[in-house]
C-alpha cells in the first residue's frame, strides 16, 4: 500500500502532465480544474505518506528494477516525507494562485504541462533512496523547469533562461563526474549505504564534483547567477516553486553529501562553512542593493541559502555534537521554502496588477490592501529573524550551534580547529550582520511598496482603488501558507521540534534535544542584535545613501551596484561564449584541416621530392663536370667566318643596334655585321689563296730570297 | 533447406532488387517505383529476421584459393549491427517515399539505396576478414553514388573526398590482411584473436604497427581524427535520408571493422598496455572534443549534425580502445543508441528542409510552432544524445565512464569521462538551440501567419518511431545490455 504511495507521489503527476496537455488542447477550463486537482491530491498522497511514515515509523523502499539500467529505487524517511509534503503543498498553493496569474498568458499549456512533470520529478528527488535516481530526477527536474523560466518569452527571460539552463546543464555534468567516481571508489550509490562504503576513503573529488552540480541548482556563491536573472523573469508562480523547493533539492543533495560521503569530516565543514558565509553575505548585500521586487527577494534566496549552507558546514565541525546545526539546518529549510513561497506569492500579485516590478514603479501599490500587507508582513518578519516568527527559531539554532563551536575551541574540544575563537566570532558577527542585511532589505520592500505613496498622485489613486486584486482562491491559499509563520514560530516545541526531531536521522543526528529555550535571554540577545543592526542599516544606507532626490522633491530608489561585479556578464559569459570557444574552435579548426592540408601539400611534396630523386644522378653527373672533369669549354661552330669576325660584327651590330634607337631612327641600317664580316674575312681570304697561287707571287718570293742571299754573301765577304 | 540459405538470400535479395531497378530502363509511373522498393524493403525484412531469429549459422559463398573464403557467419556482434541496419534502413527507405519527390533521378536513387542495402547486411553477416573487406569496398562504391546523387558541385567535391579517403583506409586495411594471413591460424572472425604466437614471436613490434594501419583505416569511416574530414564534407550534401543512414548506419561499418579487428583478429590483450592503446586513446579523444566544438561552431544544420557524427562515433572508438569490457558494453550500446539517434536528427533536418527549406539553424525560429511533432522529435533524440536522463544516450555515457575509471589507465581513466562530459555540454550547446528558438520564438512571434507544415505521414511515422526508440532504450536499456554483455564476455 504504501509502496503504491510513493509511486504515485513520483509518476501521477508525470502522467497528469499528459492528461493536462490533452484536456488543454481542447478545454482550457477543464485543464485549470484538472491541474488544480491534481496538485491537491497530489497534496494529500503527500500528507498520507506522511501520516502513514510518523505512525508505523517504518522505512518503505519501492524499487523499480531495471529501469534505466541500474533500477530506480525509493525510499521514505522522517526528512524525505516532510519535504514531499512541503513541496505538494507549495505546488497545491501555486496552482490555485496560478489560474488566475497566467490568465492573459500564451502558451499556457506548455506551462501546465512542465509544472506538473517538475512536481513529479522533485517528490522523486526528494523521495530517491540512491544517487542514480537522484540524478535522473534532478535532470527532469532543470530541463523541465526550463520552460518556465522562458514562459514569456521575452528578450530578457529568453536570455535568463539559458543561463538557468546552461547552469543547469554544466551542473548536472559535473554531478554526472562525481557520481562517476563515487561510483567507482565506493562501489554504491544507495543514499542509506554511503556512509559505510565511503568510511576510509577519499573521495573528496567526487564529493566536490557533486558539490558543484547541487550547489549550481542550491544557488550556492559563485554559482549563484541564475537566481537573481531568472526570477524577475519567470512568473511568479515559477519563481515560489524555483526559489522555495527546486533549490531545497540542491540543498538535499549537498546535505546527502556532507551526511554520508563526508560524514562528520571537520575540514569539509570547514570548507562549507566559508561557501555559506560567502553566500550568506554575498547574496544578503546584492539583495539590499537591488531596486527590482522580485530580484531582491531572489538575492535573499541566495543569501538564505547562505544560512543553511553555515549549518551543513557547521555539522560537519562538530562533529557527535552537532544535534544544533542539525536542527537548524533542517529547519531554516523549511522556513525558507515556505516563506519564499508567499513573499514570491504576493509579488505576483503585484505583477498580476501592475505587471511592473521596479520599485519606483509599484511604490505605494500596497497601501490599503490591509491583506496583502498583513500576508507580506507575516513573510518579512518571519524572514527578518522576529521573535515568535518561525524564521527567529531556526537562525537561532545555527547561530547557538556557532556560539556551540567557539565553546568547544575554547576549551580545546574541537577535533579539527582550522579556524580559531577569532576567526569563529568574524563568521558570528558576519552571520549576525547578514541577518540584519535581510531585515534591512525586507524593510526595504515592505516601506516601499505598503508604507510609502508613489511619486505620482494619479497613479497613487488608481493603486487605491483596485481592491479586486487577487481572487478568493488565491487569498485563501495564501492565508493558509502565511498563517503557519507566527503558528510555528510561536509553538517552537510543537511544532518546529517534532519536525526537526523526525528529520534528524537523516543527517546523522542521535538523541533527544534538551528544550532549547528558545525565548531566553541568551537566545534572544543574537536575534536582537540582528534586528538593530538591520534598522541602523535601513535608516542610514538604504534610506540615505541609496535614495536620490528628484527635481521634483521626491526621492526614488537608485541601484548603487556596479555593474561592472556582475559575475555572469563579465566572467562567465565572455568566457564560455567567447574565449574558451574561441581558443578550442581554433585548435579544432587547425586539427579539422591538418589531413585536407595534408591530402593537398602531399602531391605538390611529393612531385618535388620524385624530381629530386629523378634528377640526382644527373646532377652528379653535372657536378663531376663541373669539377674534376671540366673541359674547356665547348666549342660551338660558326656558320660563316672566325671568331674575330663574328665578334667584330656583333660588337658592331650592338653598335648598330643602339644608333639605330637614337640617331638614325627614321632611317635605320639593318645590315647584319656578323655577316658583312665574315663576307670580307671570305673575301680576304680568297684573294690570299689566290695571291698565293699566282707565278709572280713566286718570283718575287724568290728574288727577296736571291737578295738575302746577296746581302749575306756580302755581309760576310766583308767583316 | 539448410536454413542458412536465408543470409545469402537476405544479402542478395536487395541488391538483385537493386540492379532491377537500376537496368530497367524506366518505370511506368513512380507509384510502380515504389511498390518495387517497397516490396524490396519487406522481403528482405523478412528474409533478415529469420536470419537474426534464428541460431548461430554459417555459409561459405565460394571459395578464391587457399584460405579465401567468401564466408558469411552469423554472430552476435553482428546481428546487433544488422539489427540496426534492418530497423533504420527500412524507416529511411519509407521516409524517402516522400523525401524523393523533390530531388531528380529516383531511379538512380532507390537503385542504389537497395543495393547498398544488401552490402551493409553482408558486411554485418561476413565471417572472415576478406568478405568483409570485399564488401567494404563494394559499399564505399555504392554509396558513393548516394553522395553524389544532387550532382552540384558540393556533392561531387564531397564525393570525391569521400572516395579519397576512404580509399586511402581501405588500402591500409588491406596492408592488414596480408600480414594477418602470414601470422595468424585464420582469417575467420573468432572471438579472442587468431595470431599464432610462435610465427608471431620476435615480430610483436611490426605487428603492432600493422594493427595500428588496421585501426586507422577503419577509422576512416567511422570519422576518427586524423581521417575524419571527409565526413562533414560528404554526409550534409546527400539526400537527407541518405545522410541518415550515412551517419547512423555507414560509419558504424567502419566500427564494427574495427571491432573484427582488434577483438577477432589480433585479441584484446594483444593490444592492452601498448603504444598502439595509448595512440589509439589520444586520437578518439582529441575526435571527441573537435567534432563537438566544431559542431558548435558550426551554422548549417546538416553539417552540425555531421560533425556531431565525428564526435559520437568517437565515444564508441574510445570505448573500445579502453579494452574493457564496461567500456566495450558501453561502445556497443552507443552504436545502437548513435544509429538511431543521429538517423531521427538527420530525418528531422530532411523534414525542415523538405517543407521549409531553410538549412541554418538560426532560421529556425519558430519551427517548433510549425511542426511541433518533428521538432518534439528532434528534441527527444536531442536529449538523448546529449546523455540526459532517462534517455538512453545516458545509457551508454554511464557504463563508457565507468568502464574508464574502472579500467584504471593513467591519466586517460579520468581525462576521458572528462571529455565526455565536455563534449555532452557541447551537444548540448549545438543542439538545444533548435529546440528552443523553435519552441520559444520569443515574444514578438507572429502566430496570426502561423502555418502548419508538419509533413506526410510516411515522412512523419520513421521520425516518431527512431525519436522514441532513443528514449525508451534508455528507460529499458536491460535487455540489450544483458545481450551485450555476454558479446563482451566471448571477448573480453
Amino acid at each position: 500500500m504504501s509502496k503504491c504511495l510513493i509511486g504515485s507521489l513520483v509518476f501521477f503527476p508525470l502522467a497528469a502532465s499528459i492528461i493536462s496537455f490533452l484536456i488543454g488542447k481542447k478545454d482550457k477550463k477543464l485543464r485549470n480544474g484538472f491541474v488544480k486537482l491534481v496538485c491537491i491530491a497530489e497534496f494529500l498522497l503527500a500528507v498520507g505518506l506522511f501520516a502513514g511514515y510518523t505512525a508505523g515509523n517504518e522505512k518503505i523502499d519501492l524499487i523499480l528494477p531495471g529501469i534505466c539500467g541500474m533500477g530506480l529505487s525509493f525510499t521514505t524517511d522522517g526528512f524525505r516525507s516532510i519535504y514531499a509534503v512541503i513541496a505538494a503543498f507549495m505546488w497545491a498553493i501555486t496552482a490555485l494562485l496560478s489560474e488566475e496569474y497566467f490568465a492573459h498568458y500564451r502558451n499556457r499549456n506548455r506551462y501546465y504541462f512542465f509544472y506538473l512533470i517538475t512536481l513529479g520529478a522533485t517528490e522523486a528527488v526528494f523521495l530517491s533512496a540512491d544517487l542514480y535516481t537522484t540524478f535522473i530526477f534532478f535532470e527532469i527536474m532543470s530541463f523541465a523547469s526550463y520552460v518556465w523560466v522562458a514562459q514569456d518569452e521575452r528578450e530578457a527571460s529568453l536570455r535568463a533562461a539559458l543561463t538557468y539552463l546552461t547552469v543547469a546543464v554544466i551542473g548536472g555534468m559535473v554531478m554526472l563526474m562525481g557520481l562517476f567516481l563515487l561510483y567507482t571508489q565506493s562501489g554504491t550509490l544507495v543514499i542509506s549505504e554511503l556512509r559505510q562504503a565511503c568510511a576510509g576513503k577519499d573521495v573528496t573529488v567526487a564529493a566536490i564534483c557533486l558539490l558543484f552540480g547541487f550547489g549550481a541548482k542550491a544557488g550556492a556563491f559563485p554559482l549563484h547567477i541564475w537566481l537573481p536573472k531568472a526570477h524577475p523573469v519567470a512568473p511568479a508562480p515559477a519563481s515560489a516553486l524555483l526559489s522555495g523547493i527546486l533549490t531545497k533539492t540542491g540543498v538535499f543533495g549537498i546535505l546527502v553529501i556532507s551526511c554520508k560521503m563526508m560524514f562528520h569530516d571537520g575540514m569539509w565543514g570547514t570548507f562549507l562553512l566559508v561557501l555559506g558565509v560567502l553566500t550568506m553575505v554575498v547574496g544578503a548585500v546584492l539583495a539590499l542593493f537591488s531596486c527590482d521586487f522580485k530580484r531582491t527577494l531572489a538575492c535573499s534566496s541566495v543569501s538564505q541559502i547562505g544560512f543553511i549552507l553555515v549549518g551543513v558546514g557547521m555539522q560537519g565541525l562538530l562533529g557527535e555534537e552537532n544535534l544544533l546545526a542539525v536542527r537548524g539546518t533542517f529547519l531554516h529549510m523549511v522556513n525558507h521554502s515556505l516563506f519564499k513561497q508567499v513573499l514570491f506569492s504576493v509579488a505576483g500579485v503585484i505583477f498580476m496588477n501592475l505587471h511592473k516590478l521596479d520599485l519606483n514603479e509599484i511604490r505605494g501599490f500596497g497601501r490599503k490592501k490591509p491583506w496583502l500587507a498583513g500576508i507580506y508582513l507575516m513573510g518579512t518578519l518571519g524572514i527578518g529573524g522576529i521573535p515568535l516568527w518561525s524564521g527567529y527559531v531556526s537562525k537561532t539554532l545555527i547561530h547557538e550551534s556557532i556560539v556551540e563551536y567557539i565553546h568547544l575551541i575554547g576549551e580545546d574540544r574541537s577535533h579539527i580547529a582550522l579556524f580559531g575563537v577569532s576567526d569563529m566570532k568574524i563568521i558570528e558577527w558576519l552571520f549576525l550582520i547578514s541577518g540584519g542585511l535581510t531585515v534591512a532589505y525586507m524593510c526595504k520592500l515592505f516601506a516601499a511598496v505598503f508604507l510609502e505613496e508613489n511619486r505620482d498622485k494619479a497613479v497613487q489613486a488608481s493603486f487605491d482603488a483596485n481592491t479586486s486584486y487577487i481572487g478568493m482562491p488565491g487569498r485563501i491559499a495564501l492565508t493558509a501558507a502565511a498563517v503557519l509563520f507566527p503558528l510555528f514560530g510561536m509553538t517552537p516545541h510543537l511544532t518546529m521540534d517534532r519536525l526537526a526531531d523526525l528529520a534528524q536521522p537523516f543527517m546523522g543526528a542521535e538523541g533527544e534535544a534538551h528544550r532549547i529555550a528558545y525565548f531566553s535571554f541568551t537566545n534572544l540577545k543574537g536575534g536582537l542584535i540582528s534586528i538593530g543592526i538591520g534598522l541602523a542599516i535601513y535608516f542610514m544606507i538604504v534610506r540615505t545613501w541609496m535614495m536620490k532626490k528628484t527635481p521634483d522633491g521626491n526621492k526614488i530608489y537608485t541601484n548603487k551596484w556596479p555593474k561592472i561585479l556582475d559575475l555572469e556578464d563579465y566572467l562567465y559569459r565572455p568566457v564560455l561564449l567567447q574565449i574558451l570557444p574561441g581558443i578550442c574552435g581554433g585548435i579544432c579548426y587547425v586539427l579539422d584541416h591538418l589531413m585536407d592540408t595534408a591530402a593537398k601539400i602531399l602531391p605538390i611534396a611529393g612531385s618535388v621530392q620524385a624530381g629530386f630523386f629523378d634528377t640526382v644522378t644527373d646532377g652528379v653527373i653535372v657536378f663531376l663536370r663541373k669539377t674534376i672533369y671540366k673541359d674547356s669549354p665547348v666549342q660551338y661552330e660558326l656558320d660563316e667566318g672566325n671568331e674575330v669576325t663574328a665578334f667584330l660584327g656583333r660588337m658592331m651590330n650592338r653598335i648598330v643596334y643602339l644608333l639605330n634607337h637614337t640617331i638614325w631612327r627614321k632611317h635605320p641600317n639593318t645590315t647584319d655585321y656578323v655577316h658583312r664580316m665574315a663576307l670580307a674575312f671570305a673575301e680576304f681570304k680568297e684573294n690570299t689563296a689566290i695571291i698565293g697561287r699566282s707565278l709572280s707571287y713566286g718570283l718575287i718570293l724568290f728574288c727577296l730570297g736571291f737578295c738575302a742571299t746577296l746581302i749575306y754573301l756580302l755581309v760576310s765577304a766583308f767583316s | 533447406m539448410n536454413s542458412s540459405i536465408a543470409i545469402l538470400f537476405a544479402i542478395l535479395f536487395p541488391m538483385a532488387v537493386g540492379l532491377y531497378i537500376l537496368i530497367r530502363p524506366g518505370f511506368a509511373s513512380r507509384k510502380e517505383l515504389l511498390t518495387t522498393v517497397t516490396v524490396g524493403l519487406c522481403v528482405t525484412g523478412v528474409f533478415a529476421l529469420l536470419v537474426l531469429s534464428g541460431t548461430e549459422q554459417e555459409i561459405t559463398l565460394l571459395s578464391l584459393g587457399k584460405n579465401m573464403n567468401i564466408y558469411f557467419r552469423v554472430d552476435q556482434t553482428g546481428r546487433i549491427f544488422a539489427a540496426i541496419v534492418l530497423i533504420v534502413w527500412i524507416l529511411a527507405g519509407f521516409y524517402s517515399f516522400e523525401y524523393m519527390k523533390h530531388e531528380k533521378e529516383e531511379k538512380r536513387y532507390f537503385g542504389f539505396y537497395m543495393l547498398v542495402f544488401g552490402v551493409l547486411l553482408a558486411l554485418d553477416f561476413a565471417g572472415n576478414i576478406l568478405t568483409y573487406y570485399m564488401f567494404y569496398e563494394m559499399m564505399t562504391m555504392l554509396s558513393f553514388t548516394l553522395v553524389l546523387h544532387s550532382r552540384t558541385k558540393e556533392a561531387i567535391m564531397g564525393g570525391l573526398k569521400y572516395l579519397f579517403y576512404s580509399l586511402c583506409g581501405a588500402y591500409m586495411v588491406l596492408l592488414g590482411i596480408y600480414f594477418l594471413n602470414k601470422y595468424g591460424t585464420t582469417l575467420n572472425f573468432t572471438a579472442g584473436g587468431v595470431l599464432n604466437m610462435d610465427l608471431l614471436a620476435g615480430n610483436e613490434g611490426m605487428l603492432l604497427v600493422i594493427a595500428f594501419f588496421m585501426i586507422i583505416g577503419f577509422g576512416v569511416k567511422a570519422g576518427m581524427f586524423p581521417m575524419h574530414a571527409w565526413l562533414p564534407a560528404a554526409h550534409p550534401v546527400a539526400p537527407a535520408p541518405a545522410s541518415a543512414v550515412m551517419s547512423g548506419l555507414i560509419v558504424k561499418a567502419g566500427v564494427l571493422g574495427i571491432i573484427r579487428v582488434v577483438y577477432y583478429l589480433f585479441g584484446a590483450d594483444f593490444i592492452r598496455a601498448t603504444w598502439v592503446q595509448t595512440a589509439w586513446l589520444v586520437l578518439t579523444l582529441v575526435t571527441v572534443f573537435m567534432g563537438s566544438m566544431l559542431a558548435f561552431r558550426e551554422k548549417v544544420m546538416k553539417k552540425r549534425l555531421a560533425y556531431s557524427t565525428v564526435s559520437q562515433v568517437s565515444y564508441i572508438l574510445y570505448g573500445l580502445a579502453l579494452l574493457q569490457p564496461e567500456a566495450m558494453t558501453g561502445a556497443l550500446l552507443h552504436v545502437v543508441f548513435h544509429a538511431f539517434i543521429k538517423s531521427a536528427l538527420f530525418l528531422c533536418a530532411g523534414v525542415i528542409i523538405y517543407r521549409t527549406g531553410k538549412t541554418k539553424v538560426e532560421e529556425l525560429t519558430g519551427i517548433g510552432k510549425e511542426m511541433p511533432v518533428t521538432i518534439w522529435a528532434y528534441t527527444f533524440a536531442s536529449l538523448a544524445l546529449i546523455g540526459i536522463p532517462p534517455a538512453s544516450g545516458f545509457i551508454s555515457k554511464w557504463y563508457l565512464a565507468l568502464g574508464s575509471l574502472e579500467s584504471g589507465i593513467s591519466v586517460f581513466a579520468w581525462l576521458g569521462p572528462v571529455v565526455l562530459l565536455v563534449s555532452a555540454l557541447l551537444t548540448a550547446g549545438y543542439l538545444l538551440p533548435v529546440t528552443i528558438k523553435g519552441f520559444l520564438p520569443g515574444a514578438d512571434y507572429d502566430y496570426q501567419s502561423l502555418v502548419k507544415k508538419e509533413p506526410a505521414p510516411v515522412m512523419l511515422v520513421p521520425v516518431v518511431i527512431l525519436a522514441m526508440l532513443s528514449v525508451i532504450l534508455g528507460v529499458i536499456p536491460n535487455p540489450l545490455v544483458h545481450y551485450i554483455t555476454e558479446i563482451v564476455g566471448t571477448v573480453l
